[in-house]
Parts: structure tokens; sequence; C-alpha cells
């Protein structure tokens, strides 16, 4: 078994990271691939929490880092789908405890045991950035419709190819379908034109993005969740299904129809 | 009147219009991001231009600009000059008649 390395990154801070890196976790491994979310913010970890798994964190990514315990004795595996897994990050220390070099053993090691390595990026392009990108054979570059995020993105683009990271998808967080019709929302293609690079998913904002993670559960796991859906949808993408873009409309399709035919923006 | 038009914005019959001029923004944020130049220093650059050229040229000083233009070539910084277009000496038109008639 060779596992898939996919780092999760954005430049900007609280665009969605870590609820895309646990979301699509556990959509992968409820396709049946051994999955496991990797944390590397050292010192502001959140993937444990909203993955609803932070009462079973023991031993932590520098624990193994410092040799304090085995790889297999810090991943603990979630008990209500049992294919997917979390390395849970120290909560003590900082993002210098882990060295670039230090990931890219720990990497080589998770792909002999999963399918699927999710590696949740910190904010930023310092120590935490560069641990999180070196063992990655692909990357998901997680934007928001926003001036700041994008122009963030952008920055993480060209650092990425002077990584020679060069396999990197884009996903959209975020995205309030009415607020685009109205011209107040930069749309995907105009975000797609941008950045130039090839889309991996769009993800509309969805109430139960707020209402799962309050309960420690995953909005892939409720099937009346748009945002859900679009993380399955990702997850398919990522084993190679052709899955067509979700439709993002917000219910009030009449109207829209009627703005059309009368050229109404 | 202001009232009115948060009204009709409310009912989405408004067009909006932040959305295209973020994506201008940030076109030129980025083209300049992508090339390691500040826009202030080439808005600064093309000041100087202005007054380079006037020295030597009758320019059109509202009409010079100074910008990266991908479509020249890659990471290419373009200067658009103005020059004021020459004045022609008007010729009186009875004057004119009257050399054509006498060859």
């Amino acid at each position: 078994m060779t596992g898939q390395v996919i780092t999760v990154t954005s430049g900007k801070g609280g665009v969605g990271k870590t609820t895309f890196s646990a979301n699509v976790s556990a959509a992968l491994a409820a396709l049946g691939k051994k999955t496991v979310a990797v944390d590397t913010d050292v010192g502001l970890r959140n993937l444990d929490i909203v993955m609803g798994l932070e009462n079973r964190i023991v031993y932590d990514l520098v624990d193994v880092v410092e040799g304090r315990c085995r790889l297999q004795k810090a991943i603990i595996r979630d008990r209500r789908i049992d294919t997917l897994h979390l390395l849970a990050a120290a909560q003590t220390r900082d993002k210098n405890a882990v060295s670039p070099d230090a990931m890219e053993k720990i990497c080589a090691e998770l792909k002999h045991l999963f399918d699927y390595i999710i590696i949740d990026s910190p904010a930023g392009i310092e120590r935490g950035f560069q641990n999180a990108i070196v063992g990655a054979d692909e990357i998901a570059i997680i934007t928001t419709p926003h001036v700041s995020a994008i122009r963030d993105a952008d920055r993480v683009v060209g650092l990425l190819e002077a990584a020679d990271k060069h396999k990197i998808r884009l996903v959209i967080n975020r995205v309030q379908p009415a607020m685009v019709r109205r011209g107040d929302m930069l749309d995907i293609p105009d975000m797609l034109d941008i950045l130039s690079i090839e889309p991996l998913g769009i993800i509309p904002e969805d109430e139960a993005i707020v209402t799962t993670s309050n309960k420690g559960e995953l909005a892939t796991q409720e099937t009346t969740s748009k945002a859900g859906l679009a993380y399955m949808n990702i997850a398919r993408r990522i084993l190679g299904e052709d899955v067509p873009f979700l439709q993002l409309e917000s219910g009030d399709g009449l109207l829209q129809w009627f703005k059309r035919l009368f050229r109404i923006k | 009147m202001k009232l009115w038009n948060k009204f009709l914005e409310q009912l989405q019959l408004t067009p909006g219009d932040s959305a295209p001029l973020a994506k201008e923004r940030l076109r030129l944020a980025l083209t300049y991001d992508r090339n390691g130049l500040e826009q202030g220093t080439v808005e600064s650059l093309r000041r100087e231009i202005v007054e380079l050229m006037a020295q030597h040229l009758d320019i059109d000083a509202s009409d010079v600009h100074v910008d990266i233009d991908e479509s020249v070539g890659p990471n290419k910084l373009v200067a658009s000059i103005a020059l004021r277009p020459p004045r022609r000496a008007k010729v009186p038109v009875a004057m004119a008649g009257r050399t054509a008639e006498s060859v």
C-alpha cells in the first residue's frame, strides 16, 4: 500500500482548512479508504475538536517526533467510522518542535499504513506551512471569495511552485449564491480566471458546519447538508471520479428565471 | 431616495457592483505581487517619466501610463506616453485658390 499525501493549505487563516480536512477525511473513510487526518498546527490545534476526538488524545505529533512514542501509538481511530484516524498536534508547544525532515519521515511511514493522509496545514507561510507541504503528493488550496483570501492563495501557489509542488487544486469555500447573483460576491469563473488553477471543489456557506462542529460531528455525515454533499463530491474527485460541480441555487428559482427572461441582473 | 434604493437592493433588483471592482483590484494587486513590484513605486516611476519626457518632448501628461503588460511579453513593464499632436499652420483659402489659377 502506498498512500497518497494531500496537504490542505491556504495562506489566509480561517478559510476552512480544518473543516475541509476533517470532512474530506471522513468522506474518504466512508468511501472505504483507510484515512488519517494529521494536524500540523502545533500550539493551536483544532482538528481534534472539529472531529469530536478531543477527549481521546494521549500522544501527539510532537511525542512521535521527539521519540516518546511510536507513530502507531499516537494515531487515534474514530469509533464511528473505523477507517478514519487522527494524528493530533501538540497543544503546549509551537511549530519549531517539528522540522520538515521529521515530517518527511512521518509521511513516508504513514504512506505504508494508510490509503490517504490528509495534512491540515496551519495558516501562514512559515515553519508550520513548510512542515505541512514537504511530504505532499498533492495540495488542496482553500480560499473564500474575498480579496484577502485570494491574494494569499496566489502567494501560496507561487511558493508551492518554487518548492516543486505542482499538483495543486483549488477549493472555493463559503460561497453565497445569492450574493454572487447580485454581483456582490466574486463568482467561480472570476476566481478560477484570477488564480489559474484547476478546481477541486466549491462549497456553499452552510449552517450545518457550525451545528455539526458544535456537536463534534461532521457535515459529511449529515444527509441534508449542501456543504456535506460538496465535501463528499470532493472526496470522490480525489478518488478519480468525474463528479459535476453542484448547482448552487438558493431556492428562489422562479424569481431568477423571471429576471433572466427580462435580462434583469 | 436612499430608502427606496435600499428596498430595491433587498429585492435584489438593483445589480450590485462591488464584485467587478474586487476582480479588477485583485487583477492589479496580483500582477504587482507576482512581479515583486509595489504599486506605489510604479506610480512614482510614472511621475518621474512624465517629468523627464516633458523636458524633451511635447507630451500629454494626463495620458502617460506605466504598467505590467503581459501581452507584450513575460514580466514586461511598459510605458506609454501620449505625444501632443503637432499644430498645423493655417493657409488662407483665397490665396491658395489664386496660386493654383496663376500657374
